[in-house]
């Protein structure tokens, strides 16, 4: 019997090594994922059930992300019908957009310091690949 | 807090050179625990004398609410449990080995079971000894499965497993306990599969349990920090430390235990500096705690 795999793409690759707990990456991906509107108001996130067993992770986990996401106003849960993306304004997508860029760069910058790779290099080598994709 | 496994100082022997001492543990109800430890550490046996299979020498076992091992039919029918080698009769079908546990399951959920059995790709009409071991290993999940229990116990349920077959079974199991919040009790070598899927972890080492927390708090706490000019006293630290190793020439490395960020305050006082707070994954953080507990620090 043929599984997809690949049910949630959003989630692939999640780290349960990683010190960041596992919930709070799940909360991350679904908040980037709004952010960009690749989901919208009123989509229905999947059940936890269905997403702790493809995921194969406690379903406690699976409840603790979406909460981190009911306080932060970006899904609802409707009781006997499920977890759904709230309507969330182009500002405040932008806002976390910008939060999660910094994210990122500053993910960059811990593993550049770790290899002793000073700050100006790092702008330069990013001045360098953002031009480069632009030429391509 | 509820346990749905709870021991107080349990004590066994089997042969001179093997017992468990004073074990105490908690497992609370919903949880999904994971059971650590080296092989011989004593995970197997214990699980024994929490399913009644083995007589305590001394100390108590309450299983569900109720005592181990005087109450162990009752416990039994509300236990699902997958042991480490499997124990069907070869000569039987699948369809009858299902048959036969039905028999004694008066919760057996026969259409869940009938899913399992296509969703496991098992073939009915099979003899159990021609099974392969991925096929035996699915069998053995869905009999404890489809009796529905409150608690499930798996004594290295992917043992052996190939990959996709390990991912089906796990996958079943965690769609269970969603559906029926049970609680689950596995054991495993495969330490990276039990970081993905339990909030609670309990270590086991020479028949003694060392550690018993939640997932969270054990990876969060634990953490192997780059010190210089280390203080040579750190009795009065608060975590605990583990080990510690001089780096060559340039500070020392301290693997720490119940570590906060507010701790540095520790170094600070005593005229050091971190310099570096590594973060340990579970497998990391278990050989780490193993090794502390096989060869203490000396009392300073």
């Amino acid at each position: 019997m043929y599984q997809n795999t690949d049910t949630f793409p959003m989630f692939e690759r999640l780290d349960p090594r990683s010190p960041t707990p596992l919930y709070a990456q799940i909360a991350t991906r679904i908040r980037v994922a709004i952010a960009a509107g690749e989901l919208r108001g009123g989509d229905p996130l999947p059940s936890v059930r269905h997403l702790a067993a493809k995921l194969r992770i406690n379903p406690a986990t699976v409840v603790q992300a979406y909460r981190a996401l009911e306080s932060d106003s970006l899904v609802a849960t409707r009781h006997g019908a499920g977890t759904f993306v709230a309507e969330v304004g182009t500002e405040r997508r932008e806002r976390d957009r910008i939060a999660e860029a910094r994210r990122l760069v500053r993910e960059l910058l811990g593993e550049a310091g770790r290899l002793g790779i000073s700050a100006s290099e790092v702008r330069n080598a990013v001045d360098h690949e953002l031009n480069g994709r632009k030429s391509k | 807090m509820m346990f749905v496994v709870e021991t107080h100082d349990l004590g066994y022997r089997a042969g001179s050179d093997f017992e468990i001492a004073q074990l105490n543990m908690h497992v609370p109800a919903g949880a999904v625990y994971g059971f650590l430890g080296p092989n011989g550490a004593g995970k197997t046996t214990t699980i024994r004398l929490l399913l009644g299979l083995l007589r305590p020498a001394k100390g108590a076992i309450t299983v569900l609410g109720q005592p181990m091992p005087q109450a162990s039919v009752s416990v039994l029918a509300r236990t699902g449990y997958v042991p480490e080698r499997p124990h069907l009769y070869p000569t039987l079908t699948v369809a009858e080995a299902i048959d036969l546990h039905a028999a004694f399951h008066a919760r057996w959920d026969k259409p869940w079971a009938s899913e399992l059995v296509s969703r496991f790709d098992l073939p009915p009409a099979r003899r159990i000894s021609a099974l392969s071991k991925g096929e035996t290993g699915k069998l053995m999940m869905l009999l404890a499965l489809a009796q529905r229990p409150e608690l499930l116990v798996l004594d290295e349920p992917t043992d052996g497993l190939d990959p996709v077959v390990r991912r089906d079974v796990l996958e079943a199991v965690l769609d269970y306990v969603s559906a029926h919040s049970a609680t689950v009790l596995i054991s495993s070598h495969l330490v990276h599969e039990l970081e993905r899927i339990c909030d609670w972890i309990g270590v086991m080492d020479q028949g003694r349990m060392i550690a018993e927390l939640p997932m969270q708090e054990f990876k969060a706490g634990i953490k192997r920090i780059r010190v210089t000019a280390a203080p040579r006293d750190a009795g009065n630290a608060p975590f605990t430390l583990l080990a510690r190793a001089s780096l060559n020439g340039s500070g020392e490395e301290w693997l720490v235990r119940g570590w906060e960020p507010a701790m540095r305050a520790f170094f600070d006082t005593a005229g050091a500096s971190v310099r570096e707070v590594v973060d340990l994954d579970l497998e990391e953080g278990f050989v780490e705690l193993l090794r502390s507990f096989r060869s203490p620090l000396p009392r300073t």
